[in-house]
């Protein structure tokens, strides 16, 4: 597990998630046609798709009768179409070595290729709603080929391996929909400067933590030498197991700090293992989207 | 060194010992490795503290495990052994060590060696000094009043071999009293337990030095009387002493000692029989019989070869016949069970002392081959000749009556006769009491001239009368004339069992000349020569220098001793063998008087013990890796697979760990212990590498530890390595060696050329390469046939096959051609070569002796016949009716069409006396237009030899178109 050139190594699994990208496609096809979609205003507006019929009105012009629907009856008709308002959805993985981490890789994907497969099948339920997605910093993409050049953007826009751990997401559109994948492990503050640039604009969004069981349950024994991950910072413990309780006690303590700046700031924090099943978490997180769009 | 009853033969390991407390010291120092993990989270690590680091270091018990670990290691490399000494009181004092080193005792050899090293070590404790006897004769004796110190006794015991004859100790005695050896304080008789004669006195003369005692092998012996190859298979006599076990295992092998054929002996008594069964032609291989599991001259007999069969020789002509076609393979189908055949030229067999030969129609006999076939006769040969058409046409003078010319057929379409069969043989002739049977007909043979037929005796004739069997004597030998072909063309009688009874009872014949041909042997004086000797093992042993013949006279009643070693001998060309056991061989117990005692020979055999060491060593090493791998929390990342991989590594070198310990001094050695110990290196190498991997993933672990380890694996890639150069050295031996021969300028092999015999004229060779150029040139223009420069080739030394057309000019003065050029060019007209011979003569008044007379002196020549304008020569290219040279109006003759039928009636050979290398050289006086018809029969003639007869059918055209018309017609 020892990486001395970190970036490489980032370089490389950003590679392997490239190549593999009809996976992850067909992956995340697969997890979004399990989800209800984030669908549409279900009103009246501006939209492509038919929503009523209904009556005639002295203000709509001549040019909004229905002519074909009218002259099958006495009255006149106005086709109406179902609102569909283009906001967009922005998605940020996190590039950093620390994100692209399993304590198990034979067992469950490193975190950041499974938060790339939940920003993905993100990307496909929000489209099929007939909204814009894209890459936080890029710009939007819509129609049936949005997930795929979602995906292509998440994967080369982000500057992969080259990223420390407290890179700094783009500052979003105003007034978009912001959907943040990362660990969280920077300090609290730190996330609570870039939040409040983004809700300043007047971006809301959802905070997704996606954490490898080995970070939660501190699951080492004997003497076990730490190394940053990406970074040369080292401790030695003499029996790693008497660190556990301490160590989980300052974890929750850290995701109730952060939790307690984000939420005030329109961003609920969402916690998904990545031994869980990515449904779940997918779920979740579309409901809160949809919460939130209400 | 000796330790407590310990043993250690390489006592300086054990000064690694001394590396103990340092490793203590260098274990107390460095814990185990932790391990390393990389975790992101780890800002929330930051200032927490787990125990003591002090609790880190290496546990007591680890410690105490890996010290112990490079202890057994280190007494394991000093090679400790248990040495139980034998029960009976040591050898101390002035000894006398009498050995019985004959045959008898070769199988208990190792006993014996260590007995004497073990007396050796006794005397070197109580300072003593020995005196060796041995009782078998050597041819030079060694007197036991020589002293020898115990090294001197450890180094004679290491040279000791046993003698492949039997103790004599009648002769012993003389030698011991010879000595004067005063008083003895005791007397070690390494016993072989059998009696014979002297051994009262022998006693007597022992006791009287001083107390004897008597040492005997437990298991016996045993020994091979009599073997003889049968029809049956190989019949076997085997005698053994008393305590020998009453069933033994006997083999018959071959010269290079491939076992034909195994079977089991019981002993009735002292003597036992056994019957290897094995066909005839199968046994006759058996080149000796030997008893399974005895080491002995004596359990040996050797079959010589060929001692009781007739040496044949078959004279093969050469050339590449097809098996079932050649004349020789019915012969020597039906001969190969009763005698030794050879196949060769004649000259070879008569050098190789046949006794009969065995001559088919196809040889043409070479003048010197008949020079010396004729006194090989004198001297006492048997001939065999068959018949065929080139016997009926031309038959020489070594028949046994003259013959007619051409044959006789019988049965065939313009004959009245009926294929007659054989007629009972008389009762004078040597296949009396053979049947013929009645359905072999011969259909031809040839006929004795008139008036001849009683030059010679008849031995089986037709039922007309005609004879079938012809023979007379010739000097002191034998010429024997089947007037039939040896193949089935002529009869049937190759193919009938007659044939097979006919040959056996005419080979018995030759029997009656010994080692007849060749110089004249005085059978009184020539001794037997020693070829290969057997030894006290019974292995056969190249002849040492020093060893004698065996005078012939003596050799029928030769006794195996020092004059008469037993092993094969020779004399003029027949093998015959003197065994190690004779016919009355008896194996009787040893009668010793009452007061003698026999003790075993074989002592207890010390246990070694680096074995045990360096396996347990191992294994702790592997039990602490393991541990190595829990205490830093790796074990659970271990598969269970791996696990096992290690412990087969710790399982499967100990072996070849134990044997490299053995095989202490010697890289050499390493090579042979690998290959006969681990037939599948690549098994191990794959192991090896595994433990590699291992080694590197828990490096850190192992790191201070192992040392035993290390040296396992080492152990494992140097034999590894010695395999490897074993299989590299394998495969350079292998590279193919060039040929070696005379470079020709371009490869004939891959364009055509013309070729011309360089005749040493000058003027003649310029000529035919000039001639040959234009013609080469004129063929490039106007036919498929696109010819390199032509090239000189020299008869006698050149490879002629890759030339399809060799012209030859009579040079100014012909000569014939010397024996090896001819065999060349012989061989060359019978592959299908073409050859043309350009007498160049022809305005010359044509004689009997023409220049082609003596260029063609000797060839084995087809009959010629002349070229007229039906030949196909005439027709493969150009329509000819003429063939002009520099002569208008040439002869010109080729291979009968009959004669070439082999070849499909291709003619190989012209002859001819136009000069047509200088027409087609363009010489000054010759017309344009018979130049002109000169190209266009050289093009035709090479045509014929590229194509043969593809154009023959043109010859019968005008006959087709008639045939047409004539159909065409109503």
């Amino acid at each position: 597990m020892s990486s001395p050139s970190a970036p490489a190594v980032l370089r490389l699994e950003a590679a392997s998630l490239a190549t593999d990208l009809p996976g992850l496609i067909v992956q995340a096809r697969r997890l979004a046609s399990a989800v209800p979609g984030v669908h549409g205003r279900r009103r009246a507006g501006q939209g492509e798709d038919f929503w009523q019929f209904r009556d005639y009105r002295a203000e709509d012009g001549a040019r909004h009768v229905d002519w074909r629907r009218s002259a099958r009856g006495e009255r006149l008709f106005v086709r109406e179409r179902e609102m569909q308002a283009a906001q967009a959805v922005h998605l940020w993985v996190d590039p950093s070595p620390g994100f692209a981490w399993s304590s198990a890789p034979d067992r469950w994907p490193a975190k950041a290729a499974r938060a790339m497969l939940l920003a993905v099948a993100l990307g496909m339920v929000v489209s099929r709603g007939g909204e814009r997605v894209g890459a936080l910093g890029g710009p939007g993409f819509r129609g049936a080929s949005a997930p795929e050049r979602l995906a292509e953007a998440l994967i080369t826009a982000q500057g992969w391996g080259q990223a420390a751990i407290d890179l700094e997401p783009a500052a979003p559109p105003s007034r978009g929909v912001v959907a943040l994948f990362s660990d969280y492990y920077a300090p609290p503050e730190l996330w609570r400067e870039r939040l409040r640039r983004s809700s300043d604009r007047g971006a809301y969004g959802v905070l997704i933590a996606v954490i490898d069981p080995a970070e939660e349950d501190f699951p080492f024994r004997g003497r076990v030498r730490f190394r940053e991950t990406g970074g040369d910072a080292e401790t030695v413990f003499g029996r790693a197991e008497e660190a556990r309780v301490a160590y989980r006690a300052r974890l929750a303590d850290h995701r109730a700090a952060l939790r307690a700046m984000a939420e005030p700031l329109g961003f609920p924090l969402l916690l998904h293992r990545t031994d869980r099943p990515p449904a779940s978490a997918l779920a979740a997180l579309v409901g809160v989207l949809a919460e939130r769009d209400a | 060194m000796s330790l407590a009853g310990l043993h250690f033969a390489a006592p300086w390991a054990l000064a690694a010992l001394a590396l103990l407390p340092l490793l203590w010291l260098i274990l107390r120092a460095a814990p185990p490795a932790p391990r390393a993990q990389s975790f992101p989270p780890f800002r929330l690590l930051l200032g927490l503290r787990t125990a003591d680091e002090a609790k880190a270091k290496a546990p007591l018990w680890l410690i105490i495990l890996r010290m112990a670990i490079l202890a057994l290691a280190v007494i394991g490399f000093a090679r400790p052994s248990l040495a139980p000494r034998g029960t009976a009181e040591e050898a101390s004092g002035r000894v006398l060590i009498v050995v019985d080193d004959g045959w008898t005792l070769a199988t208990h050899w190792s006993a014996v060696r260590s007995a004497l090293q073990a007396a050796a070590s006794d005397l070197e404790a109580g300072r003593g000094e020995a005196h060796l006897l041995l009782t078998a004769p050597a041819a030079e004796p060694r007197s036991p009043s020589e002293a020898l110190t115990p090294g001197g006794l450890r180094g004679r015991a290491a040279q000791l071999e046993p003698q492949a004859w039997r103790p004599d100790r009648a002769e012993a005695t003389r030698r011991l009293e010879a000595a004067d050896l005063g008083d003895m304080d005791q007397v070690i008789w390494l016993s072989d337990g059998l009696a014979s004669a002297g051994d009262s006195l022998f006693i007597r003369q022992l006791q009287r030095l001083g107390p004897v005692r008597v040492r005997i092998p437990d298991a016996g012996t045993r020994a091979v009387t009599e073997a003889v190859a049968g029809a049956e298979g190989v019949r076997v006599v085997a005698v053994r002493s008393s305590q020998a076990s009453p069933e033994a295992a006997v083999s018959a092998e071959t010269q290079e000692g491939r076992s034909l054929g195994v079977s089991t002996l019981r002993f009735e008594g002292g003597r036992g029989e056994a019957l290897i069964a094995l066909p005839p032609e199968i046994a006759v291989r058996t080149a000796r019989v030997r008893l399974i599991g005895e080491d002995s001259a004596g359990a040996v007999r050797l079959l010589p070869e060929g001692a009781s069969r007739p040496s044949v020789g078959l004279a093969d002509p050469g050339g590449g016949a097809q098996p079932l076609l050649n004349e020789l393979y019915y012969v020597e189908r039906a001969l190969q069970p009763f005698a030794a055949l050879q196949r060769g030229p004649l000259a070879t067999l008569i050098e190789n002392r046949a006794q009969a030969l065995v001559l088919p129609d196809a040889s043409r006999l070479a003048p010197g081959d008949a020079q010396r076939l004729k006194s090989w006769l004198d001297n006492g040969g048997v001939l065999v000749r068959f018949a065929g058409p080139r016997l009926a046409n031309d038959a020489d003078d070594l028949t046994p009556v003259r013959l007619r010319v051409g044959t006789r057929a019988l049965g065939s379409a313009l004959s009245w006769e009926q294929p007659q069969t054989i007629a009972a043989f008389s009762p004078e002739s040597p296949f009396a009491g053979l049947v013929p049977p009645p359905d072999v007909v011969v259909r031809r043979q040839v006929l004795a001239a008139p008036g001849a037929e009683n030059e010679a005796s008849v031995w089986a004739a037709l039922q007309d009368g005609s004879p079938l069997v012809t023979a007379a004597p010739r000097g002191e030998g034998l010429i024997i004339l089947f007037h039939v072909s040896a193949g089935p063309e002529w009869s049937d009688l190759p193919l009938s069992g007659l044939y097979v009874q006919m040959l056996r009872r005419v080979i018995a014949l030759s029997g009656r000349a010994p080692g007849g041909g060749g110089e004249a042997v005085d059978a009184g004086s020539a001794p037997y020569r020693p070829v290969r000797l057997l030894d006290g093992f019974g292995s056969l042993r190249e002849v040492r220098a020093g060893v004698d013949s065996v005078p012939a006279a003596s050799f029928a009643a030769a006794v195996a001793g020092p004059l008469a070693p037993p092993g094969l001998y020779e004399r003029a060309g027949l093998a015959d063998a003197i065994d190690a056991a004779g016919p009355a061989e008896t194996l009787e117990a040893l009668a010793l008087p009452a007061e003698l005692r026999a003790d075993r020979l074989e002592l207890a055999q010390p246990r070694a013990l680096a074995g045990g060491f360096l396996s347990l060593a191992a294994f702790l090493a592997a039990l602490d890796l393991l541990v190595s791998l829990f205490l830093s929390g790796r074990f659970l990342a271990l598969r269970a697979a791996s696990c096992l991989v290690l412990l087969c590594l710790v399982g499967a070198p100990q072996n070849a760990l134990a044997q490299s310990v053995h095989t202490q001094n010697a890289l050499t050695q390493t090579i042979p212990a690998q290959t006969a110990q681990a037939k599948t290196p690549l098994a191990q190498t794959a192991l090896v590498q595994t433990a590699l991997a291992q080694t590197a993933l828990a490096q850190t672990a192992l790191a201070q530890t192992a040392l035993a380890q290390t040296a396992l694996v080492q152990t494992a890639f140097v034999q590894t390595a010695f395999s490897k150069t074993a299989f590299s050295k394998t495969a350079f031996s292998k590279t193919p060696f060039s040929k070696t021969g005379r470079a020709l300028v371009g490869d004939p092999t891959l364009t055509v050329r013309l070729a011309y015999v360089v005749t040493g004229d000058a003027a003649a060779d310029r000529q035919s390469r000039e001639g040959l150029t234009v013609l080469s040139d004129a063929l490039f223009d106007r036919t498929a046939v696109e010819p390199g420069p032509p090239i000189g080739v020299n008869l006698a030394g050149d490879e002629l096959s890759v030339f399809p057309f060799i012209y030859w000019p009579a040079p100014e003065r012909p000569q014939s051609l010397d024996p090896e050029a001819l065999a060349n060019l012989d061989r060359y007209l019978r592959l299908g070569g073409m050859l043309l011979v350009d007498t160049r003569d022809a305005e010359r008044a044509s004689n009997a002796a023409g220049p082609a007379a003596t260029m063609l002196r000797g060839l084995d020549a087809p009959p010629l016949e002349r070229v007229t304008e039906a030949h196909v020569v005439a027709r493969s290219f150009y329509l000819l009716r003429g063939f002009p040279g520099r002569h208008p109006a040439p002869e010109l003759w080729a291979e009968t069409q009959s004669s070439a039928a082999a070849r499909d009636g291709v003619a190989s050979l012209f002859v001819g006396d136009g000069d047509w290398a200088a027409a087609w050289a363009g010489e000054s006086g010759v017309p344009s237009r018979q130049r002109e018809l000169a190209l266009r029969f050289g093009v035709n003639l090479v045509m014929v030899a590229l194509t043969g007869n593809y154009k023959a059918d043109q010859v019968h055209v005008p006959a087709l178109l008639e045939r047409l018309g004539r159909e065409g017609r109503p």
